[in-house]
C-alpha cells in the first residue's frame, strides 16, 4: 500500500497524532492492521504512513453503563476478549476480526458480519468519535451516552471514509452483554431456492440473531439462534420443524467456514454488494460468482468472482439499485475499487474538499469518484 | 413583507401560486413549533406537493439568497423548526402518501409528511411495525422525526430514528435531489445518511424515506412495581442490566410525577410512593418468560412495595397512558413549566437526581421527574408560576440541569435536539474544534447558509437573544401530543 520512498510513523496518543499530521507534509495512508489494506479504490503512492495500530487499549470502560472508549489502533478481538469478564461484548463479528483488525479499520472499512442482522453495522454502535482532521484539527462528536442527539454525528461521516476524511483516534462503542446460549441450524439449500426459507423464517416470530447463506458444499442456509439456555431448545426445535427434516445442528465450524468465503480463497477478486435483500439471490446469480456469502435479513453479499468480471459486476449491481465495493484485488491486477458514482457524489466531494483540501489523506481510495476535489 | 415581488413570483411560478401563502394572518400559524417560547414570522409559507416542487422550490431559495426551515407537523420541543426572518418556511404537510409497503423485505416506502403512527398503521395488516415511538407519535412526522433522529420509550432496545432509516431522498440546499443511503445496510463510501439523519433540517428537506419495518414480537410482558426510593429503582435497572436482560423499555417516574399522571388519567398508580418503576420485555415468548420471572426476583429483591403485572392488552396500555400522560399531567400540578431534556450515563441517575432535588430546594422551585432511566435520559419539569414572577428562575434551573448532566459526562439532549433552544449551550459540550467541523461538514452541503440558519451551531446573533416563557402549543392543549 506505500512506497518504499514513504516514510512511517506510529504515534500512540491523540497529541502525537496530531504532531504526525502537522509535522509532516505532503499524502498520508492511515493504517490499521493491514486486514483491509487494499480494499476500495487502490491507494496511490503516499509520502507517509500514519500506522494507528500504536494507539492501543481502552481508555475507559464502564460496564454499568454498557459503554466503552478505545484508543483506535486497539484490535477488536483484545477489547473482546477484555469485556468478555464482564460478560459484554461489542456485537459485531466480520470476519476479520479474527484477523486482528482494529477498531478504527473497521469502522473506517464500514465492515460487519452476519450479527449485523440484529445490530447493525459499526456505524449503529459507535457512540462517540475523536478524529484528527488534515490539518492537524481534533474534533470530537458524540459522547459517552447511547442515547444523545447533540451536533452532527461524525462518526457516521468518517464510516466507510476508507482513510480518505480523517484519522479516527478514539472510538466509543456502545455494548450488549454476551448471550448465555446460541445454537446454528443448518439447512442444505440451493441459492436459487433459499429465499422462501428466509422468507418464512424472517416472517415468523422466531427473530434469528443471523441468517445467512453460504456456498460451501452445494450450499447451505445457517440460522443462528441467541438467548437464554432455558428457552434456546424449544426454539431450536420450532426452527427446524419449520425447516423440515433436513435442518440439522451445524458443524461446530459452520461459521468459520462463512468467515473464509468472506475472506476469499486469494485467487478471485472479492467484491461487497449490497441489495434489496429478496432481489439479492438473482442479483448475484448473474455476476458470475465462484464463492458467497449472503445475508438473506441484511441484504449484503459478499462474492468471489473473476477478476476480469468485476467492472460489469459493479455496473450490474448499480444498475439493480444496490452497492458494490471491492475488497481483494489479486496482485498486480487492475480491478476498479467503485461501480458509478452515486447521486450524491458532489456532496462527498464538496466534504473533502472541505475537510481535507490539499487531498492529503488516502488518495485514490475514492477514485474515480473524488478526483474532482483537488 | 421583505422579500421582494421577485422572488414571490419565482416561488409561485415553481409552485401552484395558491400554495404560496404571504397572508401575515395565515404565515402566523407557522411562527414557532413546540417550543413556543420563540417565534418568528415567516414572509412567506410554501406548500409544495410533491418531491419536484420542493426542488424547485429551493433553487429559487438558492438563486436568490433566500434562507428556508422546513415543517414537518411543528411538534418539535427544541425550536428546530422556527422560522427566519426574511425567510420562507417550506411545509411538507402535502407530502403524505405511503408509497410502498413491502412485507418481505420489511420496509416501507413513505414521503416526510407521513405520521410516525401511520407507518405502523400501514404494516400492521402485515404484522410488522415500525419501531422508533416517540411520544408524540400520533401527529409527529417521519421527515420530522429523520431530522431530529427522534427517539421514544422503545429505543433502549430497538435504537433510535438513525438505526431504522435505510435511505432518505434528499433536496439538497442547492435545490438537487439525491439519494442517501441505500436498499442495505452497505453503503458506497461515508455514511451521508447517517450525517443527515438528525442534523435538525440544516442540511437538507427529505422528500422520501425508506424504513425498515420489524415483524411485531410474540410476546411482550410489561408490569409497574412500586419503591421506597429512587436509588432502589435505579438499582433495580442496574441488576437488570448486570443479569445481561436488554428490556425493550425501562422507564421511571417519581412522587410529583407519579401524583399528576395519576390526577390526569387514573391509570392505577400509586400516590405518594417515591418512584415507580415500569419496565417492559418483549420478543420470542419462552425468552420473555424466563427473563420476566428474573426482573421480578429482582424487583422483590430490591424491597419494590408494589408489583402490578399487565395482564392484557388493556392493563399494558393503562400503565402506558400513565406514563405518557406525565408530561401534559403536570399542568395540573403547576401553572407553568418547563421540560428538560438531558442524558447522563446511567450509573450516574440517582447522583443527578440528587444533585437537581438540592438545585430545585435552592431555587424554591419544584422539579417533577420522569425519564427513560434503561438510557439515562432524564426529562425534568421544572414548576413555577409566571405570574409569582418565577419565569427567570425557572429558566435558569432548567438551563442549569442541562448542562449538569454535560458535567456528569451525558450530553445537552438525548431527543428533542439542540435547534435554537440550546444552540448557545453548544460549547458547553463541544470544544471550538469539534464546532467548527461541524461547521465545516454543514458548509459541504450548504455553502451559501440558507437551510435552517441560526439552527444547532452557536451563532453570536442568536446567543444575545432571550427566549420568551413557554406557551402551550395549540395540540398540546388540544391533548394531541405530550411534550417529551
Amino acid at each position: 500500500m506505500s512506497t518504499s520512498s514513504s516514510t512511517s510513523a506510529r504515534p500512540t496518543d491523540l497529541k502525537a497524532v496530531r504532531d504526525t499530521v502537522l509535522d509532516t507534509a505532503g499524502t498520508i495512508a492511515i493504517a490499521g492492521a493491514g486486514t483491509a489494506a487494499g480494499w476500495a479504490g487502490d491507494l496511490a503512492p503516499v509520502d507517509t504512513v500514519l500506522d494507528t495500530t500504536g494507539l492501543s487499549g481502552v481508555i475507559a470502560h464502564n460496564p454499568g453503563d454498557m459503554t466503552v472508549a478505545v484508543r483506535a489502533g486497539t484490535p477488536l478481538r483484545a477489547l473482546q476478549e477484555e469485556l468478555s469478564s464482564h460478560g459484554q461484548h461489542v456485537s459485531f463479528d466480520a470476519a476479520r476480526v479474527a484477523d486482528g483488525a482494529t477498531v478504527g479499520g473497521l469502522v473506517a472499512t464500514a465492515d460487519s458480519g452476519p450479527a449485523a442482522l440484529v445490530f447493525g453495522s459499526l456505524r449503529d454502535l459507535v457512540i462517540g468519535v475523536t478524529i484528527v482532521l488534515a490539518d492537524g484539527s481534533v474534533a470530537r462528536s458524540g459522547g459517552h451516552v447511547i442515547k444523545n442527539v447533540a451536533g452532527y454525528d461524525l462518526a457516521k461521516l468518517l464510516h466507510g471514509s476508507y482513510g480518505a476524511l480523517g484519522v479516527l483516534a478514539e472510538v466509543v462503542l456502545r455494548l450488549h452483554p454476551v448471550p448465555r446460549g446460541g445454537t446454528t441450524i443448518a439447512l442444505p439449500c440451493p441459492l436459487d431456492g433459499v429465499h422462501e426459507h428466509a422468507a418464512r423464517i424472517l416472517g415468523g416470530p422466531y427473530e434469528p440473531a443471523a441468517l445467512e447463506w453460504m456456498s460451501a458444499d452445494g450450499g447451505r442456509l445457517l440460522v443462528r439462534l441467541e438467548g437464554t439456555l432455558d428457552a434456546l431448545p424449544a426454539r431450536e426445535e420450532r426452527i427446524r420443524e419449520l425447516l423440515g427434516p433436513q435442518a440439522t445442528r451445524a458443524d461446530d465450524d459452520a461459521w468459520e467456514q462463512h468467515a473464509a468465503l468472506v475472506r476469499g480463497s486469494g485467487r478471485g477478486a472479492v467484491l461487497r454488494v449490497g441489495a434489496r435483500p429478496s432481489r439479492l439471490p438473482g442479483l448475484l446469480a448473474g455476476l458470475g460468482c465462484q464463492a458467497a456469502t449472503v445475508g438473506l435479513g441484511t441484504g449484503v453479499a459478499t462474492v468471489e468472482l473473476p477478476v476480469e468480471a468485476v467492472a460489469d459486476a459493479h455496473a450490474t449491481v448499480h444498475a439493480a439499485g444496490g452497492t458494490s465495493v471491492l475488497r481483494y484485488r489479486p496482485d498486480g491486477a487492475g480491478a476498479p475499487g467503485w461501480g458509478p458514482a452515486p447521486s450524491a457524489v458532489a456532496v462527498l466531494v464538496a466534504l473533502k474538499r472541505e475537510l481535507d483540501p490539499a487531498g492529503r489523506f488516502g488518495p485514490g481510495r475514492f477514485s474515480p469518484w473524488m478526483e474532482g476535489a483537488q | 413583507m421583505t422579500l421582494d415581488g421577485v422572488v414571490r413570483k419565482a416561488f409561485e411560478e415553481a409552485l401552484d401560486p395558491r400554495d404560496v401563502i404571504s397572508d401575515p394572518v395565515r404565515c402566523r400559524a407557522y411562527e414557532c413549533d413546540g417550543l413556543t417560547g420563540y417565534r418568528v414570522t415567516p414572509d412567506l409559507v410554501l406548500l409544495p406537493r410533491d418531491a419536484a416542487q420542493v426542488a424547485a422550490a429551493v433553487r429559487v431559495c438558492a438563486e436568490h439568497g433566500v434562507p428556508f426551515v422546513a415543517r414537518g407537523a411543528g411538534t418539535g420541543l427544541s425550536g428546530g423548526a422556527l422560522p427566519v426572518a426574511d425567510g420562507v418556511v417550506i411545509s411538507l404537510a402535502r407530502l403524505k402518501r405511503v408509497l410502498e409497503v413491502d412485507p418481505v423485505d420489511r420496509r416501507a416506502v413513505v414521503e416526510p409528511g407521513v405520521t410516525n403512527l401511520e407507518i405502523t398503521a400501514a404494516a400492521a395488516p402485515h404484522g410488522l411495525y415500525y419501531a422508533p415511538d416517540p411520544s408524540s407519535q400520533q401527529v409527529c412526522t417521519i421527515g420530522g422525526n429523520v431530522a431530529e433522529n427522534s427517539g421514544g420509550a422503545h429505543c433502549l432496545k430497538y435504537g433510535f430514528t438513525t438505526n431504522h432509516v435505510l435511505s432518505c431522498e434528499v433536496v439538497l440546499p442547492d435545490g438537487s435531489l439525491v439519494t442517501l443511503g441505500s436498499d442495505s445496510g452497505e453503503q458506497a463510501g461515508p455514511d451521508l445518511r447517517g450525517v443527515f439523519l438528525g442534523s435538525e433540517g440544516t442540511l437538507g428537506i427529505t422528500t422520501k424515506i425508506t424504513v425498515r419495518l420489524l415483524r411485531a414480537p410474540e410476546s411482550v410482558r410489561t408490569l409497574l412495581a412500586d419503591f421506597p426510593s429512587i436509588t432502589a429503582a435505579g438499582d433495580v435497572v442496574s441488576d437488570v442490566v448486570a443479569a445481561g436482560i436488554v428490556p425493550a423499555a425501562v422507564e421511571m417516574m417519581d412522587t410529583l410525577a407519579i401524583e399528576a399522571a395519576e390526577q390526569a388519567v387514573h391509570a392505577g398508580y400509586t400516590v405518594g410512593v417515591p418512584a415507580a418503576l415500569v419496565v417492559e420485555l418483549d420478543g420470542p415468548a419462552a425468552e420473555c418468560d424466563v427473563q420476566f420471572e428474573q426482573v421480578k426476583e429482582i424487583c422483590e429483591r430490591h424491597g419494590c412495595t408494589r408489583l402490578h403485572i399487565a395482564g392484557s392488552a388493556e392493563e399494558r396500555a393503562a400503565i402506558w397512558r400513565g406514563r405518557k400522560a406525565a408530561f401534559a399531567a403536570v399542568g395540573r400540578i403547576s401553572p407553568d413549566y418547563f421540560v428538560q431534556d438531558g442524558v447522563v450515563p446511567r450509573t450516574r441517575l440517582a447522583e443527578v437526581l440528587g444533585r437537581i432535588a438540592a438545585m430545585g430546594d435552592e431555587a424554591g422551585l419544584r422539579v417533577a421527574n420522569v425519564f427513560h432511566a434503561g438510557d439515562g435520559n432524564l426529562h425534568p419539569l421544572v414548576l413555577y408560576s409566571a405570574e409569582a414572577g418565577e419565569t427567570e428562575r425557572a429558566e435558569h434551573l432548567s438551563g442549569a440541569i442541562a448542562e449538569l448532566c454535560v458535567e456528569l459526562g451525558g450530553s445537552l439532549s438525548g431527543e428533542h435536539g439542540i435547534g435554537t433552544d440550546k444552540a448557545c449551550s453548544m460549547p458547553k459540550m463541544f470544544g471550538e474544534e469539534d464546532l467548527a467541523t461541524m461547521r465545516r461538514v454543514r458548509s459541504a452541503f450548504d455553502p451559501g447558509g440558507i437551510c435552517n440558519p441560526g439552527k444547532v451551531l452557536p451563532t453570536p446573533r442568536l446567543c444575545g437573544e432571550r427566549p420568551g416563557k413557554y406557551r402551550p402549543h395549540a395540540l398540546e392543549e388540544a391533548g394531541v401530543i405530550e411534550r417529551l
